[in-house]
């Protein structure tokens, strides 16, 4: 009698060194999400179920396809159908692609796991009707798409989410004021960065996406070795943003370097809860599945 | 194996050194990319040890250079068995006969054959036995043998020669050339034992040790009887038709004895003459109106009849009866005093030299090449056109010596040479000074007999001397008094005083004689060769004007090969009599005689032989002590020491460390 094959846990679907091997962003974030999805108990809250709700009338940005025509025939006015778990937001991904971003030792980058976050946010967000958008950055906007549920507009975000590359330095000050500029209405705001910045300068640019009534998620992407580095003897490390090149000891290394990095995480989560957003620490060597719960539970928390 | 300096092996402490050194790792840097450096801080450079060694192989063998570095100072030695085995009650039996000269007195070699044989027949069949020669030098006629017949044979071809044995050199001479083994030694002297051959310390006579062993002397005198003898001593030719003998006899005769003295020159008798012996010294013998031919003239005087030793009766000398050389004298006054010292001084020189006095008014140049060197009595009565004729001479191989007298006074330069005078050395009143002389090149040819010049006081003119200007003579660092320069292929010496008694006192002295004696024969060229040597001396063929040529000995036989003649340094005189040197100049006759003290046959004094091996017996060891000595001897086998193989071993471990260390020098290179 043959054995049954053991169950693998789709989790594993998750881990971004398997994503890597897939080419095609989209459907990168298919696998996360629906891999993802397969791992959850049914809930009302955090259903995507088509079950009808409501009727809304029809507002400016509203996806047309969902107009109810029957409706509009009776009565001469556009409603468009509201279903369960649909939230009527919108998802605004801000994606760091500094060179710092480019560093990676598990043979994905902190810019590729931001990638497959980023993809998996919009996916998920579109198939809840959201409105998505995606900003890329460095220390310039590189690439900006305004929050959108229109057909297509999900393809339009991955893709310049797929386009993003590792350059240049860090600069929240621009897109946020760019944000600020253009984003009137309320929402989610995902920050995906390793946020090597001064805490100082994260709240300054933050803050008043918080105080315009934003909900922010700041997702800190950190690779393995960037948290918990090993070396064995003295490195010299060049800085992927300015080029300077510094000689450490592996005794710095495993000891003193390990404190700053947990200071400056440390100093990241303080001023994320001192504005009120939520902070996530995401290890680029592990699944995303911690990413994407932080995510609803935050999507949770802010209805 | 052992060592020699263990302490040495301290140093193999050493070969911990390279185990640490691999054993430490300085970090190589390796440039990675990293996000961000700003939590970063820069480390100094660290040297880690670690736990693992590298390079294993390099590690080895330079550990294994250290350990025989150390190994070689220690001197290690290989323990060896003596080839000869012999039994320790054995005798080794040296026997050293004399050959010298004194040895030809009648019957003394075939005594000396004698006692060797009585030597032999009193061999135990476990004793051994070499045989030596001893005269100039020590040769070895066979090697430690126990077949007593081999050396009997030997015996027979051992033949005198015209050495002079010295019995201190002798002594000193077997030191290294006696051959080791175990048996105990003994050495047997078989000699007249002159008195003229014992050495200048006594001590040099006493062969206790041998290559640092103990031996016994046994001393067997050929002759107890003194003898008298008679030899030519000297010979002497004056005025060049006057022949001068010394006849001296060593003993006292007990009757006056008779002798003839006959005089031969080039193998035709020419004179006897008889003389009466009547004790030790010596009778002086001359021949009158001899007539020698041109050149070099055989002159033998000999004695007859013959004496003890009659091989001495005989003495050969060379006399050179070459006319006077022609030497150029230019002057501006053919009656000066200068002329008359220089003429006198030349005349009288033993080669003798035919001074032909020029006026440089009447001088034609051209005859200048006639002559290989010329005098010029003062440098300033050259006028121009003499001087560049002079300079022209000089330049095509001739030689010039001149003097600065007061016609050179009122000249700028020095003419032929053309430099400037300086101020001369001037007295508290401002006029110049005579100064004695002060500094002699005795390395200089000309000067070989310097004695005398320290009595010369003069007043020099001052050259500005330029850098091919060699002083020979000076007062001080200032005042030169005889140069020398090198023009083309010729060479001028100078005088920058005067050849007169104007400014200087060196014609009246009597160096000056000796002086232009040996000027006259280095600007000649003529060569330094010393006619008459000693018998067993080298014969400098350099001083016969440059090895080339053939030198034949008395019995006609030519010493030198074909390729000798130009390569051949020197040959030895072992015959008495007449050598011709032929160079590219002519023949030269070099006579040889046996050395003097061979001819004198007194005898050491028995009481200072029987003390000499009462000296010996002392030092060596007592018959207890020779038993133990020999069973030390069984314990302690030939040291022969092997560093030179631990230095070959060395050079290989450098040469393979250096390879390969390259090559991991090479590896890392490529790997940055």
């Amino acid at each position: 009698m043959a054995s049954a094959a053991p169950k693998q846990n789709p989790m594993h679907l998750l881990h971004p060194s398997v994503l890597a091997s897939l080419s095609n962003l989209e459907l990168v974030a298919k696998g996360v999400v629906e891999g993802f999805v397969i791992g959850l108990h049914r809930s009302p809250k955090f259903g995507f179920s088509q079950e009808f709700v409501e009727y809304r009338a029809y507002g400016e940005g509203d996806d047309p396809r969902y107009i109810d025509w029957n409706v509009f025939a009776r009565t001469g006015k556009t409603y468009i159908k509201r279903f369960l778990g649909e939230t009527n937001s919108h998802l605004m991904i801000m994606l760091d692609s500094s060179a710092s971003m480019g560093f990676g030792s598990q043979g994905v980058t902190k810019l590729q796991v931001g990638k497959y976050l980023g993809a998996s946010l919009a996916y998920m967000s579109s198939r809840q009707h959201d409105a998505v958008g995606v900003m890329v950055f460095a220390d310039e906007i590189k690439e900006y798409r305004p929050p959108a549920s229109r057909s297509g507009s999900l393809q339009g975000v991955i893709h310049a989410l797929d386009s993003a590359q590792p350059e240049q330095g860090t600069a929240l000050n621009k897109p946020m004021a760019r944000f600020q500029e253009h984003i009137k209405r309320r929402g989610l705001v995902a920050v995906i960065s390793d946020f090597y910045c001064d805490t100082e300068e994260l709240l300054e640019n933050v803050r008043p996406l918080a105080m315009q009534g934003q909900d922010v998620i700041l997702f800190h992407l950190l690779d393995p070795a960037e948290m918990n580095p090993d070396i064995k003897q003295s490195t010299l490390y060049e800085d992927m943003e300015t080029g300077h090149a510094i000689e450490v000891s592996p005794v710095f290394m495993n000891r003193e370097y390990k404190a700053r990095i947990k200071t400056h995480i440390d100093a990241i989560e303080e001023a994320a809860s001192g504005m009120n957003a939520d902070h996530v620490l995401i290890n680029t060597g592990e699944p995303l599945e911690k990413a994407l719960h932080s995510y609803l539970t935050f999507r949770e928390k802010r209805g | 194996m052992g060592l020699i300096t263990p302490i040495f092996l301290l140093g193999l402490l050493g070969i911990a050194l390279p185990w640490w050194l691999h054993r430490l790792e300085t970090q190589t840097t390796e440039r990675e990319k990293f996000s961000t450096t700003r939590f970063l801080e820069a480390s100094r450079r660290r040297i880690h040890v670690q736990k693992k060694l590298k390079y294993l192989l390099l590690m080895v063998l330079r550990m294994a250079f250290l350990a025989l570095l150390a190994f070689a100072f220690a001197r290690p030695v290989l323990f060896d068995e003596p080839d000869l085995a012999v039994n320790e009650d054995a005798i080794h039996h040296i026997i050293v006969m004399d050959t010298s000269f004194s040895m030809r007195t009648a019957g003394h070699l075939d005594i000396a054959r004698q006692l060797a044989s009585d030597i032999l027949d009193d061999m135990s069949d476990d004793d051994i036995v070499s045989l030596y020669t001893a005269s100039s030098n020590v040769q070895t006629i066979s090697e430690a043998t126990n077949d007593p017949d081999e050396i009997r044979a030997l015996l027979d071809s051992i033949e005198t020669d015209n050495g002079h044995l010295d019995l201190g050199i002798m002594v000193s001479s077997l030191n290294g050339m006696v051959e080791q083994n175990q048996a105990r030694m003994t050495l047997h002297l078989i000699s007249d034992f002159q008195q003229s051959g014992q050495a200048v310390r006594f001590a040099d006579m006493i062969p206790d040790v041998i290559n640092g062993r103990p031996l016994t002397l046994d001393v067997r005198q050929v002759e107890l009887q003194e003898l008298v003898n008679s030899t030519v001593e000297a010979v002497v030719t004056e005025n060049r038709n006057t022949v001068i003998a010394s006849i001296r006899t060593f003993g006292e005769p007990s009757t006056s004895l008779t002798r003839t003295a006959t005089l031969t020159v080039n193998g035709v008798a020419m004179a006897e003459q008889d003389l009466a012996i009547s004790g030790n010294g010596i009778v002086t013998v001359q021949f009158n109106n001899v007539v020698f031919e041109e050149g070099d003239n055989r002159v033998d005087v000999s004695l007859s009849p013959a004496d003890s030793l009659p091989e001495d009766d005989i003495r050969h000398t060379v006399f050179d009866n070459s006319p006077p050389a022609p030497v150029l004298l230019l002057t501006d006054n053919p009656d000066s005093l200068g002329v008359t010292y220089l003429s006198a001084a030349l005349e009288t020189a033993p080669r003798g030299y035919e001074v032909e006095v020029v006026n440089v008014s009447d001088f034609d140049p051209r005859i200048m090449q006639r002559y290989p060197w010329l005098v010029i009595e003062d440098l300033g009565v050259i006028n121009s056109g003499l001087e560049s004729a002079v300079r022209d001479y000089i330049n095509g191989g001739g030689s010039v010596f001149a003097g600065m007298g007061p016609r050179a006074a009122g000249l700028a330069t020095v003419p032929v040479l053309g430099i400037p005078f300086a101020q001369p050395s001037t007295g508290p009143n401002g006029r110049p000074i005579n100064l004695p002389i002060t500094r002699i090149d005795n390395t200089h040819q000309a000067l070989n007999d310097s004695g005398g010049w320290a009595s010369v006081n003069a007043r020099v003119f001052r050259p500005e001397l330029e850098d091919e200007d060699r002083v020979l003579i000076s007062q001080n660092a200032a005042n030169p008094v005889l140069l020398e320069r090198n023009i083309g292929a010729g060479r001028m010496l100078w005088l920058t005083t005067s050849l007169d008694n104007s400014t200087s006192d060196l014609p009246v002295k009597p160096v000056f004689v000796s002086f232009m004696s040996e000027v006259a024969r280095y600007l000649s060229n003529e060569k330094l060769l010393v006619k008459e040597q000693l018998a067993d001396s080298y014969l400098q063929l350099t001083q016969t004007g440059g090895a080339s040529g053939q030198v034949v000995d008395p019995d006609g036989i030519s010493l030198l090969s074909l390729q000798d003649t130009t390569s051949a340094q020197d040959v030895l005189l072992n015959k008495t009599g007449y050598y011709q040197v032929f160079t590219p100049a002519g023949e030269v006759l070099v006579a040889v005689n046996p050395d003097i003290r061979e001819s004198d046959l007194t005898l050491m004094p028995a009481q200072a032989l029987q003390n000499w091996q009462n000296i010996v017996a002392g030092t060596a060891p007592g018959e207890a002590s020779i038993v133990s000595l020999a069973e030390d001897r069984e314990a302690e086998p030939v040291e022969i020491e092997i560093w030179r193989v631990f230095l070959i071993l060395l050079a290989l471990m450098v040469l393979a460390e250096s390879l390969l260390g390259n090559r991991y020098l090479n590896l890392k290179t490529g790997s940055l």
